[in-house]
């Protein structure tokens, strides 16, 4: 089974490194790393996906991340009640004759079309991981030029703020300053 | 707070004094020349050990750090400076050592570019230090040394690198010292937790019939050695101990067994395996004190109290973890313990004890002289009161066996990693902190060979430190395994020495060589009549093997012990075939 993780970090060079290399050296395989700016300036945030079905060794690679200075918080999405999304672009090679075929399986799997014309098109889809495989699957019957997948992003369900970093903003000092001014 | 316009260089000599720190282990380079130019003016308040190679330098500020509780510092320049830092950092990481490492970097506007000497080490260093740090504004030096000086000693101890471009060294700025609490929002050290666990440790360790303490290092870093000992005391609760916790219980101690695992004690073993109830204290269930994890103390509940959680269920899934500090847990939990005498298990432990005594290798009368018997020697000599650097390999699990520690932080080795050359530099580092105690690096032939160069540190800072060499003429550990499971074909395990008493003579020290029994204490008071730093050379037996011993992966009883027609025969053994 895999694990999704919500990695909260400190938004400076090098961190993206120091995750990659705490999970290589502890001998775990990421799936997929999207990394990106919060609504927070100073902090990025991450969802990685893990390929490790053993429940010992997904609490172990929390609690090592966590040890991690860089690390404010770590959440583990596959235990709790969240929402996990993919998003890809898939360019189609098209002739006249297979166009509305295309159309057709664009408008059974949700996707947008951003850039066509008479030999290609750009199909944009989202969704759960399953739901861009299968259209990616329904899409191989033409002839598929190009791939790009996002890998997965998380965010937790309901009353999210329960699962943020918990930051002290009653002392500020010169040493926190610089991250919590933002907030 | 008086502004002071101070340069790079001098905000982090003003820092780390501050710090507390009064020396600094390090080797001089082109890009950390600003810095070493500015510690002419701190040199009344900072002392500077030159070392002969910047792997001696970490090992140095490691073994100043475990002999004092402090933080070490190392210093060098960038590129080979730094890379040679590397080995020593990862000894500190595996030991949860506190050691701050400062290197020079090649100036900001051309890091990336390959310049002469630049290297990566703020990345390379990344797997092997708690944390590591680029500075590259002159705003940040300050309070970045203030916070890596607290990240290296805080929560479970560590290696902290600081790499310092050299224009940030050169440039200046008004300094004023952060006063501020220092609060990390990605760090949080352990705090005095809730106390839902005493109960249930109180009634774990009340019901169980055979409890086991597994005393770790923590015992040592969280200075709870009284703590412990309460317990096993009140509760009358046998101790063992891994090899970097030795000294946190008094060997001398009727409940203390000794070392566990892959070359510890078999009585020891032998209580993990048969407990009920182990009680593990600041250690991490390493694959050397545990054997085979599948057949590893089947039958008991355990207690795991671990400051790092990420060590908790890591290798071995626990009853009730505890992730605090030990001592504080143990003060919490030591009151509500029963006052038993739990005879009936000290008794089947004894037995034990009795059977593996016979076979003890000091019972053998060899005409050559063992190593087991220079460390028991040595023992005797220092009535055990010196504190003892030793090395990796057969004469570390020797020490480990035959040396009885009864005090904290009278052993410093290097047990995650078994670096080999770590004992002269961390003894010569040690003896900035133990002033008056006499020190001993204990060391073989091959792991003295690694670091040599630093007999010319141990010269030039007249180091009070003893060098006992168990010249064996073999890497004796890798020998025994090839002995042992991969029948006796000796692969590069034959090695040569340099004479070492010349070689003691050429540094200018006192050289001495001892090859029986009778003439071990005579040159030891020769000296300890020395001042300042003396070797001397034991040629020992080539083919002596440490027993017992735990094959890797085996079971943790399934001990190869000493053979008996060894010990019966006293020392008439079979001529080994020998190696050309």
């Amino acid at each position: 089974m895999k694990q999704t993780l919500i990695v909260f970090v400190q938004d400076e060079p090098g961190v993206l490194s120091r995750i990659s290399s705490h999970i290589r050296k502890r001998n775990f395989n990421i799936e997929s790393l999207v990394a990106g700016r919060t609504e927070k300036k100073g902090i990025t945030r991450m969802t990685v996906v893990l390929n490790e079905p053993d429940k010992t060794k997904q609490q172990f690679v929390v609690n090592s991340l966590k040890q991690l200075i860089d690390v404010y918080d770590v959440i583990d999405a596959t235990e709790i009640d969240s929402f996990i999304r993919e998003y890809a672009l898939v360019k189609v090679a098209v002739n006249e004759d297979g166009k509305d075929e295309v159309i057709k399986i664009i408008e059974q799997v949700h996707c947008n079309v951003i850039d066509g014309n008479e030999d290609a098109m750009i199909l944009e889809l989202t969704g759960y991981e399953k739901e861009v495989e299968s259209a990616i699957k329904a899409l191989e019957k033409y002839e598929v030029l190009e791939i790009v997948r996002s890998g997965e992003m998380a965010m937790v369900a309901g009353n999210f703020v329960a699962h943020k970093p918990e930051l002290t903003k009653s002392e500020l000092n010169w040493s926190t300053s610089r991250i919590l001014e933002s907030f | 707070m008086n502004k002071r316009k101070l340069s790079g260089a001098e905000i982090i000599w003003e820092c780390i004094i501050r710090e507390g720190v009064d020396v600094v282990f390090g080797y001089p380079g082109g890009t950390i020349l600003p810095t070493y130019d500015a510690l002419n003016k701190y040199k009344d308040k900072v002392h500077h050990v030159l070392t002969r190679h910047e792997q001696g330098a970490t090992h140095m500020a490691d073994g100043y750090a475990r002999a004092s509780g402090k933080v070490g510092v190392a210093m060098a320049t960038s590129g080979p400076g730094a890379t040679n830092m590397i080995t020593g950092m990862a000894t500190a990481m595996m030991d949860s050592s506190p050691i701050v490492c400062i290197t020079g970097q090649v100036s900001s506007s051309v890091i990336g570019s390959d310049a002469f000497q630049e290297i990566d080490i703020t990345g390379a260093a990344i797997p092997v230090t708690k944390h590591s740090y680029l500075v590259m504004d002159i705003d940040e030096l300050a309070p970045t040394i203030r916070e890596a000086f607290y990240v290296a000693r805080t929560g479970r101890p560590g290696p902290v690198l600081i790499d310092i471009p050299k224009d940030i060294q050169n440039d200046s700025i008004d300094y004023i010292y952060p006063e501020d609490e220092l609060i990390l929002p990605g760090y949080h050290p352990p705090e005095d937790i809730s106390e839902d666990y005493i109960s249930k440790f109180a009634t774990m360790v009340n019901q169980a019939e055979k409890p086991v303490i597994l005393a770790g290092h923590g015992v040592l870093l969280s200075n709870a050695c009284i703590e412990v000992m309460e317990l096993a005391e009140k509760s009358s609760i046998p101790i063992t101990t891994t090899l970097l916790g030795i000294g946190g219980v008094p060997d001398s101690h009727p409940l203390v067994l000794g070392m566990m695992g892959m070359h510890g004690e078999s009585w020891a073993n032998h209580a993990i395996q048969d407990a009920d109830l182990l009680i593990a204290c600041g250690m991490r269930f390493d694959d050397r004190v545990t054997g085979n994890l599948k057949t590893y103390s089947p039958n008991s509940k355990k207690i795991h109290i671990e400051i790092d959680p990420s060590e908790i269920n890591k290798n071995v899934k626990v009853d009730l973890a505890i992730h605090a500090d030990l001592g504080t847990v143990l003060r919490h939990v030591n009151p509500h313990i029963i006052k038993l005498d739990r005879k009936k298990w000290l008794d089947i432990i004894s037995g034990w004890h009795h059977d593996s005594k016979r076979r003890d290798i000091l019972n053998i009368k060899s005409d050559k002289l063992l190593g087991a018997q220079v460390i028991r020697k040595i023992w005797e000599g220092t009535k055990g009161d010196a504190l003892i650097i030793s090395d990796v390999g057969q004469h570390q699990m020797l020490e480990a066996q035959y040396y009885k520690h009864d005090d904290p932080r009278t052993l410093l080795t290097s047990g995650g990693l078994g670096t080999m050359g770590f004992s002269l530099p961390a003894a010569i580092g040690a003896s900035f902190h133990e002033k008056d105690r006499e020190i001993w690096v204990i060391v073989g032939d091959g792991s003295i060979q690694m670091t040599i160069m630093e007999l010319g540190t141990a010269m030039q800072e007249n180091a009070n430190i003893n060098i006992a060499i168990i010249n064996n003429g073999y890497l004796g550990m890798v020998r025994q395994w090839q002995q042992m499971f991969y029948d006796s074909r000796y692969a590069e395990t034959p090695i040569s020495s340099p004479n070492y008493v010349k070689l003691a003579e050429a540094y200018g020290m006192n050289g001495y060589r001892v090859d029986s029994l009778e003439n071990v204490i005579p040159t030891m008071e020769k000296v300890r009549k020395n001042s300042g730093p003396s070797l001397i050379e034991f040629k020992v037996e080539e083919h002596e093997i440490v027993y017992p011993m735990v094959p890797a992966g085996a079971d943790l009883h399934e001990m190869i012990q000493r053979p008996w027609d060894e010990v019966n025969n006293n020392g008439q053994k079979q001529e080994k075939e020998k190696v050309k």
